[in-house]
């Protein structure tokens, strides 16, 4: 068990006349014993991060350590790494208890007397020693997902390497198989580099997570850190579901402004946005407080009133009600402005109905500001004291 | 019967009476084949076979009063049928493996990349389209002792010359490596499709597994290519059988050179210039029994996964 430190790491693929850049100078530690989820949207150089990090493709700039050897130019046999993928890659003419010696026999010089009580061992750790003697076709999905995670823990490698591998599952087993993966994580304590489009995937089981988009670093923080902490607006946007709702506006005076809503800032925001004109306004569904309107039935305008007079309160109306059970997901729309929706979550047992007009309460604790340019953030929601001082990256 | 195949039905034996039905209906459609079929294929594998239960030598009547397997035992007690039978297995056996040995290389080569794969592909599996009689001239003049290309080539290492052709210990190799270069061509197409279908993830895995180039296609790609294998094989041998054509091109008679002599040809001379049409006869079904032997595994094996 080893740290993984990527050094300034670029791959290129050379696609005749221009060369694209899948990962671009990404560099990031991953601790002895870490579980760290890499995450980010199709094509944004996960799966080509980890496929360098196993000596499956090349690395054009930069250096990979492992330990205190560089592993630039080891081949993959020679890594130590164990690798699950998503379509788990089982040897389809071995049974499965060949398939878990294979990797033993292949990079080790253990004798068949002593890879048996191994393998047998793995085999019980995950449930599976009935199926030893089965072929993969014989297996069902989830069986060939333990049998493939076997595989890898059989060998007892320094790093393991996950490729979506519970994407092939349906979803009541895959959320079983995440807890079981990360507590197996834990016992075993073997460094893991995990890839996930999955935003879920990745805040339930990373110690740490990396997100990454279009080749780029945004950012590694805890999943917490990452949820309420956002390095950039990207970040923002893709950890949390529903996302984050997300406004253009600009500053004027202490004010944010955009077409549907004006929303004023304290002294102490005000200063945040002090160097730049356009910003992004994020808050998150989960803060938005909706007020129903129907006590202004009965006492007409005059509870209505007393509603908006709030300066963080907007008058809005509910397009569309998507109940979860647990939460109701509240799409919404400023009145008079169509075109600018955003969502909100509530109580399960709360009910609107469409067409319902509901004040929207966005409290100033929650909002995040985000720099209109670069997307970078300029304020994120105030949590306790010790974290709002701790800076991410 | 008309509303056979309605659900409310009265009549009793519903669903016989619809499989009849159907069967009648269809009958117009497979039974003239299967007739055709059953005569000229099957029928006149019977009658051959019984021919070679008679004594009959010529193309005059057959005498069927006296049935014997007299034939077969000839056959085994004949130098030149036991030759005959060695030389086919030879050459079943040796060009087959060759063939495969060849073409799982070469698709290998072709899988990993190679630029213009496409034009080698053509190039491998041109020879393929040829005919025995165009192969056969050609690999005569190739063999030509004064000026053939093998000969030259040999002769400039510093090599002496062979008679390919007209050397009885030489001839079987220099037929069987003719035939190897027309068909290994096959055998890497088979091969190739086996391989492209080979997931990239097996190769990864094995990879990371710790598999070095060699023990990567021993133990996990190659055991993977097995239905190719047998499919390309079974192909191979039936072409090895028929060997006939390319061995008859070679002297354009019934008699192959010296130390070529296969069943198919032995068969054909028995019946046509030695006029022993029984002899042939049986030999003719040893031959085809050899035949069923190779493919009846092979359907079996397609049979049992449930691909026939």
């Amino acid at each position: 068990m080893s740290t993984l430190k990527l050094d300034h790491v670029t791959k290129a693929f050379d696609d005749g006349s221009e060369d694209i850049i899948a990962v671009d100078d990404l560099s990031m530690t991953i601790d002895d014993g870490e579980f760290l989820v890499l995450v980010g949207p199709s094509g944004c150089g996960k799966s080509t991060t980890l496929r360098m990090l196993a000596g499956l493709e090349t690395i054009t700039a930069g250096e990979i350590h492992l330990g205190d050897r560089v592993i630039n130019d080891v081949k993959p046999k020679d890594r130590d790494v164990a690798m699950v993928f998503q379509s788990y890659a089982l040897y389809p003419h071995m049974t499965v208890r060949e398939n878990m010696n294979f990797g033993l026999e292949e990079s080790t010089t253990l004798s068949d007397e002593e890879i048996r009580p191994l393998v047998t061992e793995t085999a019980e750790m995950l449930g599976i020693d009935e199926l030893l003697d089965r072929t993969p076709d014989e297996l069902s999905g989830g069986q060939q997902q333990r049998v493939a995670l076997g595989r890898a823990i059989v060998r007892d490698p320094e790093v393991f390497l996950m490729d979506e591998p519970l994407s092939n599952l349906d979803a009541k087993l895959r959320s079983d198989m995440r807890t079981e993966l990360q507590q197996l994580q834990g016992e075993l304590g073997t460094t893991t580099v995990y890839v996930t489009h999955d935003q879920t995937e990745a805040m339930t089981m990373g110690d740490r997570i990396a997100i990454l988009n279009d080749g780029v670093l945004q950012q590694v923080a805890t999943p917490l850190e990452a949820y309420h902490r956002p390095a950039n607006r990207f970040v923002a946007g893709f950890i949390g579901d529903p996302s984050m709702n997300f406004f253009e506006m600009t500053v004027q005076d202490d004010r944010l402004v955009t077409e549907q809503f004006t929303y004023p800032l304290t002294r102490k925001l005000r200063d945040a946005v002090d160097d730049v004109s356009q910003v992004t306004f994020g808050v998150r569904p989960e803060s938005i407080e909706l007020t129903q309107a129907t006590a202004a039935i009965d006492h007409e305008s005059v509870e209505f009133i007393a509603e908006v007079s709030d300066e963080h309160s907007f008058e809005t109306i509910v397009d569309v009600v998507e109940p979860m059970g647990n939460e109701n997901t509240i799409h919404l729309s400023f009145s008079g402005a169509d075109d600018a929706t955003f969502v909100a979550t509530i109580d399960g047992e709360r009910e609107l109905t469409p067409g319902q007009t509901v004040v929207a309460h966005i409290p100033e604790s929650e909002i995040h500001l985000f720099d209109g340019e670069t997307g970078l953030a300029v304020h994120n929601r105030l949590r306790d004291e010790s974290e709002a001082t701790e800076s991410t990256m | 019967m008309t509303d056979g195949g309605s659900a409310v039905s009265t009549d009793e034996p519903t669903l016989l009476s619809n499989v009849s039905d159907e069967f009648l209906g269809s009958l117009l459609f497979w039974l003239p084949p299967f007739l055709l079929m059953g005569f000229f294929v099957y029928g006149a594998i019977g009658w051959n076979f019984v021919i070679s239960l008679t004594e009959t030598s010529g193309f005059g009547g057959v005498d069927y009063s006296q049935l014997d397997i007299e034939q077969y035992t000839r056959a085994f007690g004949d130098p030149t049928f036991i030759n005959a039978t060695t030389n086919t297995f030879v050459l079943l056996i040796t060009f087959t493996a060759v063939c495969l040995a060849i073409g799982l290389l070469l698709a290998i080569m072709m899988d990993r990349k190679l630029r213009f794969d496409n034009g080698f592909r053509t190039i491998y599996l041109l020879p393929m389209s040829l005919s025995f009689v165009v192969t056969a001239q050609f690999w005569l003049w190739m063999y030509n002792y004064d000026n053939g290309l093998i000969n030259i080539i040999i002769s400039s290492l510093g090599f002496s010359k062979y008679q390919w052709i007209s050397n009885p210990d030489l001839v079987l190799s220099a037929v069987i490596f003719a035939l190897v270069w027309q068909f290994s061509g096959y055998a890497m197409v088979v091969y190739l499709a086996g391989l492209r279908a080979i997931p990239q993830e097996q190769y990864e895995a094995a990879r990371t597994d710790g598999a070095n180039t060699l023990r990567l296609y021993q133990r996990v790609i190659i055991p993977q290519l097995k239905g190719a294998t047998i499919s390309a094989s079974v192909v191979l041998m039936v072409f090895a059988l028929k060997a006939f054509d390319f061995l008859y091109s070679l002297t354009g008679s019934y008699i192959p050179p010296k130390g070529s002599d296969i069943l198919a040809t032995m068969m054909v001379r028995q019946a046509f210039r030695i006029n022993n049409q029984a002899y042939a006869a049986a030999i003719g079904i040893m031959l085809f029994a050899l035949a069923l032997a190779i493919i009846t595994p092979y359907l079996t094996y397609q049979h049992r996964r449930g691909e026939l």
